[in-house]
């Protein structure tokens, strides 16, 4: 029966979609992160004292030791240092990009942003380079991941 | 103590692309098989089954709905759970040790080709508010991964390439692989960079097949079979989900789950101990990371003992004869299974040609891919 068969669309087949659309609550911590960034264009943290561990993003408990830290808020500043890049060549469909996306983990206190760095060629981005924030004017921020641009290299 | 072993296997795929069959018809297939091989009647003899997938990868959501019918385990107690399969074997131990059931059956597919938005069900696993909101091919994830491991331990971009090499040349030699291919590291060096360091080659395929396994309490196993494969010892665990509090440059989550298995099968000295090892290699680097992870060489060390020929099939220490995820294929949450699969081809000597000489203990270890950090490790024996 398919013998002939050269194109897997020709055997019978459904095509099949669901529009799936949720809405994420950010929760306590994450409303204060993103209203710092919005307001003030900086970062805070949880911290544990116990653990000894400042959590960038902020989490109202500690996951190491289980304490609730929602009130133990500090200011992490606004830099951070590259912990390890890469660079994008395709887009989440396969394709190849007309411009490399630089990936970053950035290390912020002991936790850190997954991030875009650019102003810098992607050559001499380096594990240890100490990068800071791009936001977006003021009027423009949401309260969102996306209200910070890009890092770039400190000035 | 109650013991487990592994009585029968079944197998379809792997393959590219298997435009004929449904997924039903692809379990269908490896569940005779595996039926025969263990010399069971799923309606009579097997207590129970369990399918493990992700309804994301199913397309279907309450997938379990459509787990009984080409098991044979319409009207049986039947679950599914979301996971690999190798967390699935994990379950039917559990169950066959409390004494309330001697006959589980376990269940994994793949049937990739149908996904058609394979990167943007990743892209969905990732922290909605952090991380998903930012965009992007989320296999960045695993350059960074990569970029972290190469940079602590001193592997290098060729010896990761030479998993490439080694996994798809084992696969030569296994029929039931998808990307048999002989390649040197560099063709894998010269393919381009996608999510550097890693490069084209060194990302898995999606490929499709099924996986049926059956386990059975020991009395039922040596009345049925002269090849029971025991399971010796089990363990799984999973990181922080968050990608700022996890560890960049090593497979902690393996480490925990192979501490817990080693432990309940006795073995102290992993290097020593294990004759085989089937390990995930969903990306190159990742197979490096998880042998050390598994205690089977010192860290940093994976590289250099992988140049001198110790993980092909002839050396020290045989890693994927298989061919691994990069030679079999991605075979989404079957993958646990398909490296459990070998390692007991391998303990009964069905290996064929790439059969490691007197293996008698083999681990397989699974991890369910980016951008998790889930991992199971399952100890199994010739011995009981």
């Amino acid at each position: 029966m398919f013998e002939k068969l050269t194109r897997v669309t020709d055997v019978k087949h459904e095509i099949g979609d669901m529009a799936v659309v949720y809405r994420y609550t950010a929760g306590i911590a994450g409303e204060r992160f993103f209203l710092e960034i919005k307001e003030n264009a900086r970062f805070i943290g949880t911290q544990c004292v116990k653990c000894n561990v400042t959590y960038v993003p902020p989490r109202i408990y500690c996951e190491r030791c289980f304490e609730n830290i929602e009130n133990a808020w500090v200011d992490v500043g606004k830099r951070g240092v590259v912990h390890t890049y890469s660079v994008a060549y395709i887009d989440e469909n396969g394709k190849r990009l007309d411009k490399p996306i630089v990936w970053a983990f950035i290390r912020i206190a002991n936790g850190g942003l997954i991030h875009m760095i650019d102003e810098v060629d992607p050559k001499d981005v380096k594990i240890g380079m100490v990068v800071e924030p791009a936001f977006k004017d003021k009027v423009e921020r949401i309260g969102s991941i996306t209200d910070i641009k890009y890092f770039k290299p400190a000035s | 103590m109650l013991e487990v072993a592994i009585i029968g296997v079944g197998w379809a795929g792997s393959k590219s692309c298997t435009p004929d069959l449904s997924f039903q018809e692809m379990v269908y297939e490896a569940a005779v098989k595996a039926y025969a091989d263990a010399n069971v009647n799923p309606q009579v003899d097997v207590d129970a089954f369990i399918s493990a997938d992700e309804d994301y990868w199913a397309g279907y959501s309450i997938f379990e709905e459509y787990v009984p019918d080409q098991l044979g385990a319409v009207l049986k107690p039947t679950w599914h759970i979301t996971g690999d399969g190798l967390h699935a074997l994990i379950n039917a131990y559990m169950m066959i040790r409390s004494n309330l059931f001697e006959v589980v059956v376990v269940e994994s597919h793949s049937k990739a080709s149908d996904i058609l938005s394979y990167a943007g069900i990743i892209q969905h696993a990732t922290d909605p508010v952090y991380v998903k909101p930012l965009g992007g091919h989320p296999f960045y994830i695993a350059g960074l991964e990569m970029r972290r491991y190469l940079y602590e331990t001193g592997v290098s971009e060729e010896q990761c390439a030479q998993v490439v090499v080694k996994n798809k040349r084992n696969a030569i030699f296994n029929p039931n692989a998808a990307y048999p291919a002989e390649l040197t590291v560099e063709d894998v060096l010269n393919s381009p960079y996608v999510f550097s360091p890693l490069k084209a080659l060194e990302v898995s395929s999606t490929a499709e097949g099924a996986i049926v396994m059956v386990l059975a309490s020991g009395d039922v196993a040596r009345r049925l079979t002269d090849v029971p494969i025991w399971v010796r010892g089990v363990g799984w665990a999973i990181d922080t989900p968050n990608l700022d509090g996890r560890d960049w440059g090593r497979a902690v989550y393996v480490e925990v789950a192979a501490d817990m298995a080693y432990k309940m099968a006795g073995i102290t000295n992993p290097r020593r101990q294990i004759h085989v090892a089937e390990v995930d290699d969903k990306f190159s680097y990742k197979e490096l990371q998880h042998v050390e992870a598994l205690r089977l060489c010192t860290r940093g060390e994976a590289g250099e003992l992988l140049e001198a020929g110790s993980f092909y099939v002839n050396g020290e220490l045989p890693v994927n004869p298989s061919g691994g995820c990069l030679g079999v294929g991605n075979l989404l949450e079957a993958c646990g299974l398909s490296r459990a699969l070998e390692v007991v081809l391998q303990l009964r000597g069905q290996a064929q040609g790439r059969q490691v000489e007197d293996a008698k203990v083999g681990v397989a270890q699974t991890w369910r891919g980016i951008p998790t950090t889930s991992g199971a490790v399952v100890v199994l024996s010739t011995e009981g």
